[in-house]
């Protein structure tokens, strides 16, 4: 890479060589937390936990303004009620695509369904009759949040939950050359980025093809045992220390939110 | 015994200068009529004055705007007296973006299928009922045309819509851009238009000692005799002026396949 960022060494000293996971138990499973400027791309069962992990990875905030939290499935209410909950940070960056997908696209799809099925009601052709520009507003949402990720300083935290949203809907080339994109500003300021990605359907290509860019996969796995759920998170990747190569079974508690079990169980 | 009496249509009297006298007393009421014309020709003019003339006798006007912005046209046109913005204030003369008609119908692509055919069809009549249009301008059908790929859509389209607004009781001018209107010229972009449409007026340019004339003919006009002589139009403040050309004599008018 051509660009070089210099960092200032009071900088370096606070935020040191590693992030926290957010999670203490898993910190220490990793020997210590994530390298700063990895990119991490967890692959994720329905109901492991993921959104949860998540939003607990953006707990540590180190610099609230530098931390962005995009969701794509939920709504800003859900989660602040989240953060709240678990006593997290508030004041970090909240982008909910979700929400803006809804009253940006949908709605004006089910106005234009509308229009179309019932035809213009009297009220409608005199605001039709005034309107005199189109709404250029294009949704491009994908762009947005590259550009609004590669706007973020040294030492960034990030979330992405989940990418499932772009894969649908763009080119999916489009989407793994934001991902490069994303892995080459996190190493060039040492940023921190997650993101989460569905199992379900995801093309073998495109999973490859994310690994390799990753410098750490995980994958969140739920299964039951009797009549228990048992969720676990498997670290298939560690790019340069594959002694962190895990499986860890973790549960959910309402003080501490995703906790690593220690005990290792017998059957 | 007493011969049968004349039935003659009701008509749609333009009140633009002349143009009735070729119709022998104005558009039959209904009808859908092509004026195509090349750039520059008076065309987007003829018919504003044709819905200001409506608005001015209390007809409900609409004019569907593809070519350019309404807000640009409505500019354009307000330096004619004969225009009163207050007629567009008031609603007598409701101007429509067909890009915003297009966004709101969920249209905003490049190629149009039949479902979305359909819908426009639709939402141009659902207007004209609902206001009760009775003077209609679409400028240009050719713009629109542009985006329907299949020629047996674009027939099925004006057919559907004619029809339809003819139903009503709508009198509509459908503005097709032409690219030449010499004898050779074709009076309509996609070729189907002109089949169609109930009468067809041709505009253009026609060249005299240096200077370019701008003139009109009726070629076809179903329901009224009519002259099929070219006209010079001259684009007044008043309004347009429609004067005979035939006395004019030039040359050039024998090869014309429109001279009467």
């Amino acid at each position: 890479m051509n660009k070089q960022y210099t960092f200032k060494e009071e900088d370096e000293e606070f935020f040191g060589g590693v992030g926290s996971f957010g999670v203490p138990k898993f910190d220490l499973e990793m020997h210590g937390g994530v390298p700063r400027g990895f990119t991490m791309v967890s692959f994720t069962d329905t109901g492991s936990g993921s959104e949860l992990f998540g939003k607990q990875f953006t707990s540590p905030a180190e610099e609230s303004e530098n931390t962005l939290y995009v969701s794509t499935n939920e709504g800003r209410q859900e989660i602040i009620r989240v953060f709240t909950k678990y006593g997290w940070p508030l004041d970090i960056n909240v982008r909910t695509i979700g929400e803006e997908y809804n009253s940006e696209v949908l709605e004006k799809e089910l106005l234009a369904s509308r229009f179309r099925l019932e035809g213009f009601r009297l009220e409608d052709i005199q605001r039709l009759a005034q309107t005199r520009f189109v709404d250029e507003k294009h949704h491009d949402y994908l762009t947005e949040v590259t550009n609004e990720i590669m706007s973020l300083g040294p030492y960034f935290r990030v979330v992405i939950d989940n990418l499932d949203f772009f894969l649908q809907r763009e080119d999916n080339t489009k989407v793994v050359a934001m991902v490069r994109m994303l892995q080459a500003h996190a190493q060039m300021m040492r940023g921190l980025v997650l993101i989460n990605i569905s199992n379900e359907g995801l093309n073998p290509t495109i999973k490859q093809e994310l690994s390799s860019i990753a410098d750490m996969v995980l994958s969140f796995k739920v299964r039951t045992i009797g009549t228990d759920f048992e969720t676990s998170m498997i670290v298939s990747k560690f790019r340069n220390a594959p002694e962190n190569l895990k499986i860890l079974v973790f549960r959910v508690t309402p003080a501490e939110g995703i906790t690593p079990e220690t005990v290792e169980r017998i059957s | 015994m007493q011969p049968a009496a004349v039935y003659t249509r009701d008509r749609c009297i333009t009140g633009i200068h002349g143009l009735d006298e070729i119709l022998r007393g104005g558009i039959p009421y209904g009808s859908t009529v092509l004026a195509s014309g090349t750039c520059g020709s008076g065309k987007t003019t003829l018919a504003m004055e044709f819905l200001v003339r409506g608005a001015i006798a209390g007809e409900a006007c609409a004019h569907f705007t593809a070519t350019e912005p309404s807000v640009k046209l409505l500019e354009n046109i307000r330096q004619f007296e004969f225009f009163d913005m207050n007629m567009v204030d008031t609603g007598l003369i409701n101007v429509f973006d067909m890009d915003v008609l297009y966004s709101w119908l969920g249209l905003e692509k490049s190629s149009f299928d039949l479902d979305d055919v359909h819908a426009l069809i639709k939402a141009i009549v659902d207007i004209v009922n609902t206001i009760g249009v009775t003077r209609l301008v679409i400028d240009s059908v050719t713009t629109l045309c542009y985006k329907i790929k299949s020629e047996q859509l674009i027939r099925d389209f004006l057919f559907t819509l004619g029809k339809k607004l003819s139903t009503l009781g709508c009198t509509t001018i459908l503005i097709s851009e032409i690219t030449s209107a010499t004898e050779n010229a074709h009076w309509s972009s996609f070729g189907v238009e002109e089949a169609i449409a109930d009468g067809i007026v041709v505009m253009g340019d026609v060249e005299r000692m240096g200077h370019l004339l701008r003139f009109l003919q009726v070629v076809k006009m179903r329901g009224t005799s009519h002259s099929r002589a070219k006209h010079a139009i001259e684009l007044t403040p008043i309004g347009v002026m429609l004067t005979p050309m035939l006395k004019w004599g030039a040359q050039g008018d024998t090869k014309s396949r429109w001279g009467a």
